[in-house]
């Protein structure tokens, strides 16, 4: 049933968005749009978690290209940095982890982001993003030494 | 020492020969094991689910979907049939006004609290117009008639509170302080 999967799937796709976005509106914005297309395209058979990440981020990344060349909903008090006004629903250890994943390029931020995120396996999610499989355990493990150099020149 | 079979080994991704590898490694290369700590912390970190829940929203519902015929018609053709059809419509209808092509739609706000939800925008005029609640299920909808084209419109509570439609990504401010969603409704033919 679409409640149960949605009830399920729901935080694990809206982490992934606030991680990949930083941005809490955005992520709640395009949660719910994906889902919304999910059920169009979906037809009855089991349900497919990585067609509902393949959806939210596509539309992220539709919005992101969008915003980078016209008027943009990061403007105003909408930052690009990890938005303020709802980061008090954020704990404080993840807030931390959110605004370093934010510092790393695009890749890495998604590939990390979809990885703690989604539960889904390494092959998912090198279909999702393009890798083959060999490349993305090797580029999994860098994000991860990546984001671990971040934290600690943070804490400086 | 292969360093990505940390990340393998914290995702549950090694197969049995693989495992052998780690926990021999882990054994004998002390950096690879302090290495294997640290990034199994920061992975606490950052998969700190209880931090992260999405907000509260209704659950979205499938959309009708509008019968595209155009689209059947075009591989074959095409070119031929668009331009009769925009000719013959120049012809016959340019003095006559274009029929209003109205679409039924629907509008539906999760708010469990509230006695009572409005829905106000262009299409009303900006008067608000009272929503129907849906049983005890926290919902309130409307349907209504929109023409084509683009719509500005917001929720409005008992308590004066005015919201966005949370499931709709374009806003715009209002000169009130407030956000109204934008909605384009395209004919379906």
């Amino acid at each position: 049933m679409f409640k149960i999967f949605y009830n399920d799937h729901k935080d694990r796709l809206f982490g992934y968005l606030l991680r990949k976005s930083g941005n809490y509106h955005l992520a709640a914005d395009i949660m719910q749009e994906s889902f919304t297309r999910y059920l169009e395209r979906y037809n009855e058979r089991e349900h497919n978690p990585a067609l509902l990440f393949t959806i939210g981020r596509n539309l992220l990344l539709d919005h992101i290209r969008q915003t980078r060349s016209n008027i943009s909903y990061e403007d105003e008090e909408h930052g690009q940095a990890v938005d303020q006004e709802h980061i008090y629903q954020v704990h404080e250890e993840a807030r931390r982890v959110l605004s370093a994943l934010q510092q790393m390029n695009d890749e890495e931020r998604d590939i990390l982001s979809l990885l703690v995120s989604s539960g889904l396996s390494y092959r998912e999610i090198a279909e999702i993003t393009g890798n083959s499989e060999a490349n993305i355990k090797v580029k999994i493990h860098r994000s991860r030494i990546k984001l671990k150099k971040i934290l600690k020149e943070n804490r400086r | 020492m292969k360093d990505y079979f940390i990340s393998m080994f914290i995702d549950n991704e090694l197969d049995l020969d693989e495992k052998i590898n780690f926990v021999e490694g882990v054994h004998k290369d002390k950096g690879f094991k302090d290495q294997t700590v640290e990034l199994l912390e920061q992975e606490k970190q950052l998969q700190s689910d209880v931090a992260i829940s999405a907000p509260e929203l209704p659950m979205p519902f499938k959309r009708r979907s509008k019968p595209n015929f155009l689209k059947l018609w075009l591989p074959s053709f095409a070119g031929f049939a668009t331009a009769c059809i925009l000719l013959t419509g120049f012809f016959l209808f340019r003095s006559v006004p274009v029929e209003n092509n109205e679409e039924l739609h629907r509008f539906v706000i999760y708010q469990p609290g509230v006695n009572h939800a409005e829905i106000i925008g262009n299409f009303t005029g900006w008067t608000p117009v009272a929503m129907e609640k849906i049983g005890d299920s926290g919902y309130w909808s409307i349907s209504i008639d929109l023409p084509e084209g683009e719509h500005h419109y917001s929720y409005l509570l008992e308590n004066g509170q005015q919201i966005a439609d949370p499931t709709v990504l374009t806003r715009e401010r209002d000169d009130f302080g407030g956000e109204n969603s934008i909605i384009r409704i395209t004919a379906s033919i």
